[in-house]
């Protein structure tokens, strides 16, 4: 994969990213930040961004979303499930639950 | 008498149809919504087709602390918690929001029923309110869970962290089994 092609899909996820948070908190606010794990001062910034606004900052070389396992425990014991998926899930959302979503600092 | 606020109303019922649409029994709506009881009733028949269901709710603890219950509600209060904290949502709006993440969560089709009702959830926040039911993180996976309050928590591990040998292994179960083994 060429340089060039890492970078444009960059700023294709962080397009998509942002059209679908958009939607998910105009659709259904409180669902859709405990779903994207931002605060809702960020959630109702997203909602008001224009579309040329949302563009722009899609337009960066940098990944706009970050990943929520930051705990290399939690994250091991996620992947090396072998019992059955809704379990799995269900522990997902708790360990998710608890981590305390980004805010503006 | 009282000047009745026909906006006021209108909300109400707007609350009314959206908890029975999630499952809600009578009492609870009765708690929540300033609703006549007659009202209710009919609404719910109109909603449902059939009348509510009659007799006493669940009122038992213990029912939450069984592993797969105990797995679907902790799951439950934890977004409901995280809602509260995070979302700006409070009280009945609150159980609602927690619930309907739950019910995707859980992903089930709408003729399925799932392990945590509506009613259960309202229950069961009542009983964390009331102090009778607390979350604890589990000491393997940090994880919070519902336990009893009263309870000797300490090492406390959590249903998927330490499964129970007959966990997950109903009568229900096994006839899903047998009829899955039968087709194939």
């Amino acid at each position: 994969m060429s340089n060039e092609s890492i970078l444009s899909e960059i700023r294709d996820i962080n397009l998509n990213y942002l059209m679908l948070a958009q939607q998910m908190i105009r659709h259904d606010k409180p669902a859709a930040i405990f779903r994207l794990g931002i605060s809702e001062d960020v959630a109702n910034l997203i909602a008001s961004l224009s579309n040329s606004q949302l563009t722009k900052l899609a337009n960066s070389q940098m990944m706009l979303a970050r990943f929520r396992f930051d705990d290399c425990s939690i994250l091991n014991m996620l992947t090396s499930y072998n019992k059955d998926r809704t379990l799995t899930n269900a522990h997902a959302v708790v360990l998710m639950a608890n981590q305390p979503v980004e805010a503006i600092a | 008498m009282v000047k009745k606020s026909v906006v006021e109303e209108a909300e109400q019922i707007r609350l009314a149809i959206d908890l029975i649409n999630l499952g809600a029994r009578l009492q609870l709506l009765e708690a929540q919504t300033t609703l006549s009881r007659e009202r209710l009733i009919r609404l719910y028949k109109e909603l449902r087709g059939v009348s509510p269901p009659k007799g006493m709710l669940p009122f038992s603890t213990d029912w939450f602390l069984t592993w797969q219950p105990n797995i679907h509600s902790s799951m439950f209060l934890n977004i409901y918690e995280f809602l509260v904290e995070y979302a700006g949502v409070s009280g009945i709006q609150a159980v609602m929001a927690a619930y309907r993440v739950y019910l995707e969560q859980i992903g089930k089709g709408p003729d399925d029923e799932p392990v945590l009702s509506l009613t259960r959830a309202w229950t069961l926040i009542r009983f964390v309110e009331s102090n009778m039911l607390k979350l604890m993180p589990c000491s393997c996976c940090g994880g919070k869970f519902i336990v009893d309050s009263y309870d000797l928590n300490e090492n406390f591990r959590c249903g998927i962290c330490h499964v129970p040998s007959r966990a997950g292994k109903t009568k229900r179960a096994r006839e899903e089994q047998e009829l899955s083994s039968g087709v194939a």
